[in-house]
């Protein structure tokens, strides 16, 4: 170890240090922070140490700090002399042999390759590390780094933090040697305020003013202070800064304190963090060893004492009064400002207190200038930040990006948008003290200003993504209990406000709330916000005003519908498949009931759950196996399969008539209440039903000679055959539901008709207007849209289709008129313009359909269809497209290419949607939404005639069979309300005993599918082309139930 | 800065051995004046115990070494998470109840620890969220904690010190299971 | 020599000591100013924040208590806003803890109740926390009931600042804070009580109280100690 006291022992360290970094022989470096070791680096480690040793290579074997990237860790960096350094990335250990085996033949493990680095700007120095290698991507072509800029994390990840020499060989303590030697500190004040440092604690205050008042205070002893502790929860890049690269803090620090004046520092790190810790220790003695630190530094005379204090585990100390508090041995109470720290800080000495991060960006400054500083980042907000990019995103990590990078970068090119495909919903960034942006604003760039026009502050740098899954009443909760148990309890807004905001809070997630409550809570916050004394309380209510402002339909629906869409809020769903039922079916029930060998009562539970049991257990979404817990295990419980089985067994049985009796043993007592549902379509079925079931007289009037809407005239008979739906439509009409048929409204009835005879009118005519593709060549023969189509089809008229079919669109219309074709015997290509996993049909049709024959091209947009003299379709060209941008929906935008393709054909079938019938909506004088959508009140369904509903595709848009029944359900509910003035819905549905007790054995059976007929067989007629599960299969999957709808306390 | 309080303490009678009371008085030596004194000494003592805690002894013979006020050591040691005043279990578990932990279901974690180690929550403690609790055979500690910073394996635990990431119930359990057998 | 300044509070121009807070400077000038946590002679804490006010050309709130007095400051003390939120306070204040006045000895002597009637608080919006915190009759003389606590810490500060005892600090934190006395010992087994009896009657609520008192007998006296505390310049 030499003391360094002048330029050559300076050289001579730092030539020692670089030959480390690039020994004449390979040299691997496993990335061990933290996070690398958490998933396994130490093993890594210890496998290549056994290995190389034992083999006896001339290898060097290094550790070094994390490169950011924490999804593929661990990261291993390998270098052959000459070539570039690559980053291999998910080393384990058994890879350990196969990459020493190739670095000993002279070759890099591409495979395992993350990306390449050629050379390295460390900013205050520079590394060529070699060429070649083309085939690994450069690390900032990775999505991940592409736009990354790191100047604070310069030397993270590729050096060894646990030694100095090579710190200073990639031009560590040179900014250091800088200003000892030019001795002028007023002059680096000035350079770090017209860089326009800006403190990267959260609030953003100039960096060069502070230093300035503090280099003015005339007083003996002065205190410089690092604030390590890195409370938010979300953001950890401190840790990792000074888990990687300790040096260069210390090296702020002492630049700081020879600017100041100040002698005596201080690091103050979070407890929770060993690591970093340790690191830090064992840099502060080896910067003393080396004379950088202590009395004669560089041997220029000057003193600078470095010491680090665990903090014990308080949020309030990342506040610079409480911090000092804290170190002065009381507890971490923030105190009154006047006076500042830099007048009166640690034991009453002028004090100044910066965060990790704006250390780091003082010897870059020093060494590159202001100018150079400036020309990254925004005019206000020079430079770049780290941020912590976690939650529901792939690519989590640290990402330092130049300030002013807009939201959306960040969330999908950096993060590469969601794990599982669902949708983002909002970024909460500068975590407890911050706000939720929602998804509309990713416009917005990532700075001091911006954030804070939105409620929201940048803080330390963390950013949690949130998804559809996230629900954001339970993330303000989330954060008020934490800044509730953070709070120091010294003044009262913060201390008793923020119990009782959290009481607010937890009732309205229980599904306690009042609107009441929300004003309450929004008064509270605001005085919260204006009185507090310290940071944290003036920052606390930010996520509840984020919210409120950006979710509040979310607050409204927990309030007033006692509904939480995310089904996180435990208290408001049964369990999470009844949440994420559109129908609400208690699911648990009717598995348990099968369970215990009561078919019929199983029965009863289903249909009064979902009048169309058979029917919906064929076509359903199933949104609930997304949610089924079982799916942690292996696959979810085929609940959709089950209830299909129950209803067709019962519609199948003799007991038939029984059951049906018994049905209508539940109808409530005739209230004399007239009620009209207009359109015999799944929607409109669903409410007749239940308002019929709740005593009053029904009449359902449609336009088409027979009951069932789309399910009858757009579903192909293969998938749902019309004996189902007669068997169904029949049990409505036992119930004594009337219908009125070939009557249109308003053509036949007119609106006002029906509010002379009726008490109450459900409007359900759902969308039967196929969308047209505007594109040369839709008025040639054989183009033709995909409902008429099916309609045809399914009333058994001939219908005009040639050989080659193309059917252009990727959602359930398009698959089925596929089929259709197919089974027409015609040759079928279905073109989409995006890819596979973004199609809006169920992936099991998609399947089926290519199973049966049927062609799929993806990212394919229809550019023109061609005709021949005869004036018929000739062939289609379409546009090949590649992904572009994330739009709105989250999914890629396609790009068009040059590239066209042809597809010879002679019928183009156009699914690309369906619309709402505009002029029915405006004939109907009810007020409508630009989109020719009825506007009616989320919460009841009324629109804006007294005494008319409407639900179903009407209002939201072409949507799926099981959205639309909950419509037509919830209108009755709210139906029945207005009718009768009471709440009678719980009396209808009839009590059901049976045990509730969470299953000691689930049964271990993988999941049944249901049987499908084999392709080419079923590919040739219109009989149901899937066979329902058996019994046995049926009960295997109700025992397969793990019952999330039993809470402790209820056995 | 220590301030001087009325009553003289420089002699106490301990209820400390020599052996500890000298640990403490070069503890107190080596951090004497410097910031962070009392911090530094409460963290060492604690760890010094074999049930990471702070015995009552301690403190009133640290208060009256350095003449700190006993109210501010006690202020002090109830103040910061990290500080205990009653003994450990033998093994801890310490949930993160971080965002993205939280995002990713670290409640749930929580809730089946509860329920696994026999643990009541204590409704009258505040938030239900802080806590540390000691099962009464003193087998295991189950503790939350703010943040551990190591977000991108959320959700994570720290089972005795070793940090482990994206866990679900089943692993928890089965880690637990295994501690339950293994100190049996 | 500290000089004077003037400065306009509510649109009266008053003079002030330079130095002086500006809580300090309008009870001076016969101003009406909300507080609890302030106490002549005593060091200001800025704790329960009711003394917030406007300062023209800033743009947050300000403490009066702790904020100096700047020459031309253009202070509003009264308006809607700030009446809401004291309001607030005191509200939460009610909440938190359990304070039935029909039963206390300070009743009619209580800083908390005269602020609440004065500034018009009838009824309280909020749930009752109802906690179950101590009562300690240990001490001779003196009884501690922490249902009337309101956390100013004038007693902490009376006892560290002009009795030297330090006999008092606040545990733990948010609004499971509680005063204690020194290492959690009962008060009557104190080791630095003086027996003095300045907290008792520093505390602006029947918190603390001299033995033998019925309900409303108890009244309070800190002028003597901010007197005292003047004398010997602990604190302005």
């Amino acid at each position: 170890m030499t003391k360094i006291t002048d330029l050559s022992t300076f050289n001579a360290v730092r030539e020692a240090g670089m030959a480390k970094l690039l020994p004449p022989n390979p040299r691997i470096a496993v990335g061990m922070g933290t996070c690398g070791s958490g998933n396994g680096a130490e093993a890594v480690y210890h496998a290549f140490a056994d290995a190389i040793g034992q083999r006896g290579l001339s290898i060097t074997l290094a550790r070094t700090g994390c490169f950011g990237f924490c999804a593929a860790e661990p990261l291993v960096n390998v270098w052959i002399p000459g070539k570039p350094l690559v980053i291999l990335q998910r080393v384990q250990p058994n890879d350990v042999g196969f990459i020493l085996d190739e670095l000993s033949a002279g070759r890099v493990p591409a495979g395992l390759a993350l990306c390449r680095v050629d050379e390295w700007d460390h900013i205050t120095g520079h590394v060529k590390y070699g060429t070649g290698l083309q085939e690994i991507p450069l690390w900032n072509e990775v999505p991940f780094f592409k736009g990354q800029k790191k100047i604070v994390l310069r030397n993270c990840g590729l050096i060894d933090p646990t030694d100095i020499e090579e710190h200073l060989a990639v031009g560590g303590y040179q900014a250091l040697y800088k200003v000892l030697i030019d001795s002028n500190p007023v002059s680096i004040v000035e350079s770090i305020k017209l860089a326009k440092l800006r403190g990267r604690g959260g609030a953003g205050f100039q960096t060069g003013s502070k230093w300035e008042y503090l280099q003015r205070a005339k007083t003996g002893q002065k205190y410089l202070i690092c604030n390590a502790d890195e409370g938010d929860p979300g953001a950890y890049m401190n840790r990792n800064e000074i888990e990687s690269d300790p040096h260069s803090l210390i090296e702020g620090m002492i630049i700081g304190g020879f600017v100041t004046g100040a002698t005596e520092g201080i690091i103050y790190v979070r407890a929770e963090y060993p690591l970093a810790v340790h690191r830090l220790q064992a840099a502060i003695q080896q910067a003393e060893e080396y004379g950088l630190l202590g009395d004669n530094i560089l041997g220029r005379g000057f003193k600078f004492h470095l010491q680090m204090v665990e903090g014990a585990g308080a949020f309030v100390c990342g506040e610079e009064t409480a911090l000092i508090r804290s170190l002065e041995g009381k507890a971490g109470r923030p105190t009154p400002r006047p006076p500042y720290p830099a007048e009166s800080g640690l034991f009453g000495k002028p004090t100044n207190i910066n965060n990790v991060e704006t250390w780091y960006n003082v010897a870059p400054i020093v060494v590159k200038g202001p100018a150079w500083f400036a020309e990254t980042g925004s005019p206000k907000s020079p430079g770049t930040k780290v941020f912590s990019l976690v939650g529901k995103v792939l690519n989590t990590g640290l990402v330092e990006m130049p300030l002013g990078t807009p939201l959306k970068t960040f969330v999908y090119d950096v993060g590469g948008g969601t794990t599982n495909g669902r949708a983002v919903k909002a970024v909460q960034t500068g975590g407890p003290s911050g706000g939720c942006i929602p998804q509309e604003m990713f416009d917005t760039p990532v700075d001091y200003e911006s954030l804070a026009q939105l409620g929201s502050i940048m803080g330390s740098g963390g950013m949690v993504v949130m998804d559809e899954d996230n629900c954001m009443v339970d993330v303000a909760r989330y954060f008020i209990e934490f800044t509730h148990s953070e709070s120091c309890g010294k003044c009262i807004p913060c201390r008793v406000g923020l119990d009782k905001s959290l009481y607010y809070l937890n009732r309205i997630t229980k599904g306690k709330g009042t609107e009441a409550d929300l004003a309450t809570l929004d008064d509270l916050s605001r005085m919260i916000r204006d009185t507090s004394l310290c940071g944290l309380g003036q920052t606390a209510p930010n996520p509840v005003l984020t919210t409120m402002r950006h979710f509040r339909h979310e607050f409204e629906d927990h309030i007033r519908a006692s509904r939480c869409r995310a089904g996180v809020c435990e208290d408001l769903a049964l369990s999470p498949c009844e949440n994420s039922c559109p129908l609400h079916m208690n699911i648990p029930r009717f598995l348990q009931l099968l369970k215990e060998d009561r078919l019929e009562d199983a029965f009863v539970s289903v249909v009064m759950d979902n009048p169309l049991p058979a029917s919906t257990g064929r076509v359903c979404q199933h949104p609930c196996d997304d949610r089924c817990r079982r799916s942690g295990i292996d696959s979810s419980v085929n609940m959709r399969e089950v209830h299909r089985y129950i209803a067709d067994s019962i519609y199948n049985s003799p007991r038939f008539p029984d059951v049906v009796a018994r049905v209508a043993t539940l109808r409530m007592a005739p209230t004399g209440k007239r009620c009209a549902v207009v359109g015999a379509g799944p929607t409109g079925l669903a409410c007749a039903f239940y308002l019929r079931m709740l005593g009053h007289d029904v009449m359902v009037y449609d336009s088409n000679p027979n009951a069932g809407g789309m399910l009858r005239y757009a579903l192909p008979d293969y998938r749902l055959p019309k004996e189902v739906l007669d068997r169904e439509v029949e049990l409505i009409r036992l119930m004594g539901v009337e219908f009125t048929f070939n009557a249109a409204v308003p053509a036949v009835i007119s609106l006002n008709d029906l509010d002379q005879r009726y008490d109450a009118v459900f409007l359900a005519i759902g969308t039967w207007k196929e969308s047209w593709v505007y594109l040369p060549g839709t008025e040639l023969t054989g183009v033709i849209p995909a409902l008429p189509f099916l309609e045809a089809v399914s009333k058994r008229e001939k219908v005009p289709l040639g050989k080659r079919v193309i059917v252009i669109g990727g959602g359930n219309a398009a698959i089925d008129s596929a089929r259709t074709a197919l089974r027409l015997g015609s040759d079928v290509t279905i073109l989409y313009r995006r890819e596979r996993k973004d199609m809006p049909a169920i992936p099991e049709e998609t399947e089926a359909a290519e199973a049966e024959g049927a062609k799929l091209a993806f990212l394919a947009t229809p550019h023109r269809i061609l005709g021949g003299a005869d004036g018929r379709v000739s062939a289609i060209e379409a546009v090949r497209t590649t992904l572009g941008e994330y739009d709105a929906s989250g999914r890629r935008r396609p790009i068009p290419t040059d590239e066209i393709v042809r597809y010879n054909c002679d019928t183009v079938i156009l699914a690309v949607g369906e619309s709402v019938d505009i002029d029915f909506a405006k004939a109907s004088g009810l007020k409508i939404k630009e989109n020719g959508l009825i506007e009616v009140d989320r919460f009841t369904l009324e629109t804006s005639r007294p005494k008319f509903y409407a639900g179903g595709d009407l209002i939201t848009g072409a949507s799926n069979v099981s959205n639309a029944m909950g419509y037509g359900k919830k209108a009755a509910r709210n139906i029945d309300k207005r009718l009768t003035g009471v709440k009678r819905w719980r009396e209808l549905i009839p009590a059901f005993t049976y045990n509730m007790a969470v299953p000691a054995h689930p049964s271990d059976a993988a999941r049944h599918h249901v049987g499908e007929l084999d392709a080419e067989e079923r590919a040739r007629t219109f009989s149901e082309a899937t066979v329902g599960l058996t019994t046995v299969e049926a009960m295997e999957e109700a025992c397969r139930c793990l019952r999330c709808d039993v809470r402790n306390g209820d056995h | 800065m220590p301030s001087s309080s009325l009553i003289d303490y420089a002699a106490p009678r301990s209820a400390l051995s020599f052996e500890e009371q000298d640990f403490i008085d070069r503890l107190i030596a080596k951090h004497q004046g410097k910031p962070g004194m009392l911090l530094s000494l409460l963290e060492e003592i604690q760890e010094r115990q074999s049930a990471k805690y702070l015995p009552m002894e301690y403190l009133e013979y640290l208060a009256g070494r350095t003449g700190i006020p006993g109210s501010q050591i006690y202020s002090v040691a109830t103040f910061y998470a990290l500080f205990n005043l009653k003994p450990q279990g033998e093994h801890t578990v310490c949930i993160c109840r971080g965002t993205a932990c939280h995002t990713r279901g670290s409640r749930d974690l929580l809730e089946r620890m509860k329920l696994q180690l026999g643990l009541v929550s204590a409704e009258d403690e505040g938030g239900a969220d802080k806590l540390s609790m000691t099962t009464p055979d003193r087998k295991f500690t189950l503790r939350t904690v703010a943040c551990f910073g190591q977000c991108a394996l959320a959700p994570v635990v720290e089972v005795d010190h070793a940090i482990l990431g994206h866990v679900n119930e089943r692993a928890l359990e089965r880690e637990v299971e295994a501690l339950k057998k293994g100190g049996a | 020599m500290p000089s004077k300044i003037s400065i306009r509070i509510d649109g009266e121009l008053i003079n002030a000591q330079s130095g002086a807070s500006l809580l300090d400077a309008a009870l001076a000038a016969g101003k009406f100013i909300p507080s609890l946590c302030h106490m002549k002679g005593l060091s200001s804490v800025g704790a329960c924040r009711l003394c917030v006010v406007e300062v023209a050309g800033v743009g947050r709130l300000l403490p009066a208590c702790t904020t100096p007095v700047q020459d031309g400051m253009n202070v509003t003390t009264q308006n809607d806003k700030l009446r809401r939120y004291r309001r607030t306070i005191l509200e939460l204040l009610f909440a938190e803890r359990n304070h039935v006045c029909a039963v206390c000895v300070s009743n009619n002597h209580c800083e908390l109740q005269a602020l609440a009637t004065r500034l018009g608080v009838t009824s309280v919006r909020f749930p009752y926390t109802f906690p179950r915190v101590a009562v300690d009759l240990s001490h001779r003389k003196f009884a501690q009931d922490q249902n009337r606590c309101i956390l100013c810490t004038r007693c902490v500060r009376v006892c560290a600042e002009v009795e030297g005892a330090h006999v008092w600090n606040v545990v733990s934190r948010g609004v499971g804070s509680r005063l204690v006395c020194e290492l959690n010992r009962n008060w009557g087994d104190s080791r630095n009580c003086t027996s003095c009896g300045k907290c008792v009657q520093s505390c602006p609520t029947g918190a603390l109280a001299e033995k033998g008192f019925a309900v409303e007998e108890m009244t309070k006296r800190p002028e003597p100690i901010s007197r005292l505390a003047n004398l010997r310049g602990v604190h302005s």
